[in-house]
């Protein structure tokens, strides 16, 4: 179940320019009865504005997250590694996070494995890793970023197999 | 097919004779970047390095061509035709993989000649091919099953109008490893080139041509290699899958846990796949610095001994006899051992899986008791005399690591193997070398055991007097050591096992430095060590002392093991009347020797650093939990400190990891490594505090793997798998098989 989260930079909000002129419109056209063609010079004055906030931004407070699993846990941030039994990449595009292990125990009702951790099965995926971090910062966990890892591009080529000098001869086909 | 081998036997000639000559040859001006070519991708412009192919230009712009038998490490075969692709003003469809890019191209992947062609590519393939994807291990992970989803038609024209059934192979014993399903061979021909250019077993090959073609050894032989599971993850379709994994998880169910392997000390990347709180398998990972995307056989297949012999709870010996109790009995009777022992007395042994958080948690726990003495089992010279005083030769990292790194391996122009075969301590180091001496042409000289290596050396022979001749310039190999470029001496472990090791590595580090002030790159690190236990680098690093030499002499009364299983040292060395606490996960060599087991977790079962042979730290990850009451190592630890009185100050890992980032600052960058630095320094003060009579040095310097049996069981994790143990079975039954290769030695 991948879902893509974007998240905005750490402790930046940007109100959309729009958002403050449908406000700004009806609150000074009511209080003082400016002409339209007023408001609109001010619009384009106020277009691109924006709202930074800087302090740190937490809402583990809301986040309805038990107190446990927001100070014990850590998080690691990466980018998963291709499966090695296929070709296909599309997987290794993304960051991902996950939760350090937790305890599993055989259920013993079906005998199937139980885990105490709501978090265990947490995949959300993110674009960037200061997505993914500022993510983490946001919801109070620990976190730790493990570096991609990519794949180095050999040159080659197909007369390799035949060259008559080079240890690159094929023998058996 | 085609076979090319008396030119190649030619070529081989050649190499043997030239190779001490080439290296003087060969050009030193640096290759000026070539100027870059444009092509067009699906109309998007990028720019690529001439020689580079069609499919890594799309892979470039970032449009995956489909393919069989392609694959980014071995070579090009071009017979699958599965990546053709439109090129403009072609009149035919060109296979991406072999054709190289041409200025001004327009490629187009997705055009309407592209598709047909692959579906046309994928029916052909799917008509020899079985629909039994429900019971074949590889679906759900297919490469065939994706890619026919993707780009094949969906319907099919074959009809068995003769009723003669579907083509039909019959399949082939390779060894207890690789489980063969050879109706399912698309022909891609990508274990072959593995075997051929990866592993260099020259075992597989194709017989017969069109729809008689078969993949396979010809005559019945074991696929003979330390690298052979690789080709299970290469097979695009199932017809090479893993025996010990048949028929247990599908891809769908496991949950990925990116580790680390310490079955040697390279630190390959692993994938632990987990299920039911059981691990499924061990697959790699990609890292271009260490381990590519290959592991060996051991870090593949010895999981299943993590479900064999384990420790789930503790043990007290009564009567001599290991009595199964709890860990509250097991903790107090640790303490009153301890309270009633002169606290000086107490020593600690790591052994080759101890992960660096536990190391350092028992040294700081010992030291707060009052004991100073805390050792690895595995040995290594700790002064240039061999006495107790002299040079503490472990005090610069530069004289027990990689120096050079395993990927530097590639830039090097000579290889100096001293008294290892890397091929059975660190398969991977050994990858890297042949992937060297196969595309870098580089010159290897090995002076140990005539082992097989897997590529062609120059043997050395095996004597002391060899690298005396080596150090003072007698040797014909110095020439050649002194024209390199980029020289590298690999030392490896075995030797220096021991009472004369420090003679060996007095001699190869004054080798190295004389090298050194001959060689034209004052930057390239020439001495290297070839590690074998994980643990080993992050001891010493932590300030353990190699071998269990200090134990031996002092005879401590209280011994803590901190899964110490190379049975280094015996009971009757100790004090008569010691109590040995073994903190572990197998029932080995150790827990038998024993007063008092603690169960502990195996690598899967703990976050845990390693540091490896280059000195890389790397953090392991937990994929299943401890059995039983089994728990985290330092955890163990930490708790039986507060019982015995030295509270250790740390609640979390994270703080366990601060402390050992205090001691080492390398562990603050983990996946990471560090130039090792103060070689010169080191090597002057050994030069000047070693003894001035020349010592002899009567034995061998041999490495103790010489055949591929001696790498299966090395450690309690393979000693108690099964599927190793066949391994060996099967290495000893292909002796006897006159089609197989006679091992040197």
């Amino acid at each position: 179940m991948a879902t893509a989260l974007t998240t905005k930079l750490l402790g930046q909000i940007r109100i959309s320019s729009r958002f403050i002129r449908s406000r700004a419109k009806s609150s000074v056209t009511v209080a003082t009865g400016s002409s339209e063609s007023e408001l609109e010079k001010r619009d384009a004055e106020r277009k691109d504005i924006t709202i930074t906030v800087n302090e740190k931004i937490d809402i583990s407070a809301i986040s309805g997250v038990p107190d446990e699993h927001i100070k014990t846990r850590t998080v690691r941030i990466f980018v998963p590694a291709r499966n090695a039994m296929q070709s296909g990449t599309y997987n290794t595009r993304r960051w991902r996070m996950e939760f350090d292990e937790r305890e599993r125990w055989e259920n013993p009702l079906m005998g199937w494995v139980s885990t105490g951790d709501p978090l265990s099965n947490t995949e959300v995926n993110f674009q960037s890793k200061e997505d993914a971090i500022a993510f983490c910062e946001k919801n109070g966990w620990n976190w730790f970023v493990e570096d991609e890892k990519k794949p180095k591009m050999l040159r080659k080529s197909y007369g390799a197999n035949f060259s008559w000098n080079k240890r690159t001869r094929v023998s058996t086909k | 097919m085609l076979r090319l081998w008396p030119l190649r036997q030619v070529a081989k000639v050649q190499n043997v004779l030239g190779g001490l000559t080439q290296i003087a040859t060969k050009s030193s001006q640096p290759v000026p970047a070539p100027e870059l070519v444009e092509v067009f991708i699906d109309d998007k412009q990028i720019f690529v390095e001439p020689g580079t192919t069609v499919l890594q230009a799309c892979a470039v712009a970032g449009v995956e061509i489909p393919r069989f038998c392609y694959h980014d490490r071995l070579s090009i075969a071009g017979n699958c035709r599965m990546c053709l692709v439109e090129v403009e003003r072609s009149a035919k469809p060109v296979a991406s993989c072999a054709m190289p890019v041409i200025k001004g191209m327009k490629v187009k992947t997705d055009s309407p000649m592209t598709r047909k062609a692959r579906e046309g590519v994928m029916e052909f393939l799917l008509v020899n091919h079985p629909l039994d994807c429900p019971i074949c291990d590889q679906g759900g992970e297919c490469d065939l099953q994706d890619q026919s989803m993707a780009f094949g038609s969906d319907r099919s024209r074959f009809t068995d109008n003769a009723f003669t059934g579907k083509r039909a192979v019959e399949d082939k014993n390779i060894g207890p490893l690789i489980k063969t399903i050879m109706t399912r061979c698309i022909h891609c021909t990508r274990c072959i080139r593995f075997a051929s250019e990866i592993a260099g077993v020259d075992d597989l090959g194709t017989s017969g041509r069109g729809t008689e073609m078969q993949v396979g050894t010809y005559v019945e032989k074991m696929f003979k290699s330390e690298l052979s599971g690789n080709v299970i993850d290469l097979c695009p379709v199932g017809a090479l899958t893993s025996k010990p994994y048949a028929f247990t998880a599908r891809p769908w169910e496991i949950r990925k846990i990116e580790s680390i392997d310490v079955m040697d000390a390279v630190g390959s990347n692993i994938v632990v796949s987990m299920r039911t709180n059981e691990v499924m398998r061990i697959l790699p990972r990609l890292n271009e610095e260490i381990n590519e995307e290959w592991i060996s056989d051991k870090t593949r297949f010895a999981y299943d001994g993590l479900k064999r012999q384990r420790l789930t709870t503790p043990f007290i010996r009564v009567n001599d006899e290991l009595v199964p109790t709890d860990w509250e009995t097991a903790f107090v009777k640790i303490a009153e051992k301890v309270k009633s022992t002169e606290h000086a007395s107490i020593a600690g042994v790591a052994g080759k899986f101890a992960d660096a958080e536990a190391m350092v948690c028992l040294k700081d726990m010992i030291n707060r008791l009052g004991g100073e003495i805390l050792c690895t089992e595995e040995s290594f010279p700790m002064t240039t005399s061999g006495q107790v005083f002299g040079l503490i030769l472990i005090d610069f990292r530069s004289n027990y690591i990689l120096n050079s790194k395993i990927a530097g391996i590639e830039q090097s122009d000579l290889i100096l193997l001293i008294g290892t075969n890397p091929r059975l301590e660190a398969p991977l180091v050994n990858a890297r070398i042949r992937k060297t001496w196969v595309h870098n042409e580089v010159c290897v000289a090995l002076l140990g055991a005539p082992v097989d290596l897997s590529y062609d050396y120059q043997y050395l022979g095996d004597s002391y007097t060899v690298l005396k001749d080596l150090t003072t310039g007698k040797h014909p190999l110095c020439q050649a050591l002194s024209k390199a470029k980029k020289p590298l001496i690999i030392l490896g472990t075995d030797c220096l096992q021991r009472d004369d090791s420090h003679i060996i590595l007095n001699a190869v580090r004054e080798l190295s430095e004389n090298v050194k002030k001959t060689c034209s790159n004052k930057d390239w690190k020439i001495f290297n060590v070839l590690q074998q236990s994980a643990s080993q680098v992050g001891a010493l690093d932590l300030g353990y002392q190699p071998g269990v030499q200090a134990v031996k002499t002092v005879k401590p009364q209280v011994l803590f093991m901190l899964g110490a299983d190379a049975a280094s040292f015996k009971r009757q060395d100790l004090c008569y009347n010691a109590t040995i606490i073994y903190i572990g996960h197998h029932g080995d060599y150790g827990a038998q020797m024993a007063d008092i087991v603690l169960p502990a977790a195996a690598y899967t079962e703990k976050d845990a650093i390693y540091v490896n042979t280059e000195g890389r730290v790397q953090i392991g990850r937990q994929a299943v939990s401890p059995p039983g009451v089994a728990r985290h190592d330092w955890k163990i630890i930490r708790a039986l400190s507060e019982i015995l009185g030295v509270t250790l100050p740390y609640d979390k890992i994270g703080d366990v990891r601060s402390r050992l980032a205090e001691i080492s600052p390398s562990f603050n960058y983990p996946g990471q490594v560090s130039d090792s630095g103060f070689e010169t320094q080191a090597y002057k003060l050994q030069s000047e505090l070693k003894p001035k009579v020349a010592e002899p040095c009567p034995n061998p310097i041999v490495p103790n793997k010489l055949k591929l049996r001696d790498f299966f069981m090395t450690d309690p994790i393979s000693r108690a798998s099964l599927t190793m143990a066949k391994c060996i079975q099967a290495c000893d039954e292909s002796e006897k098989n006159p089609y197989s290769k006679r091992e040197a030695v």
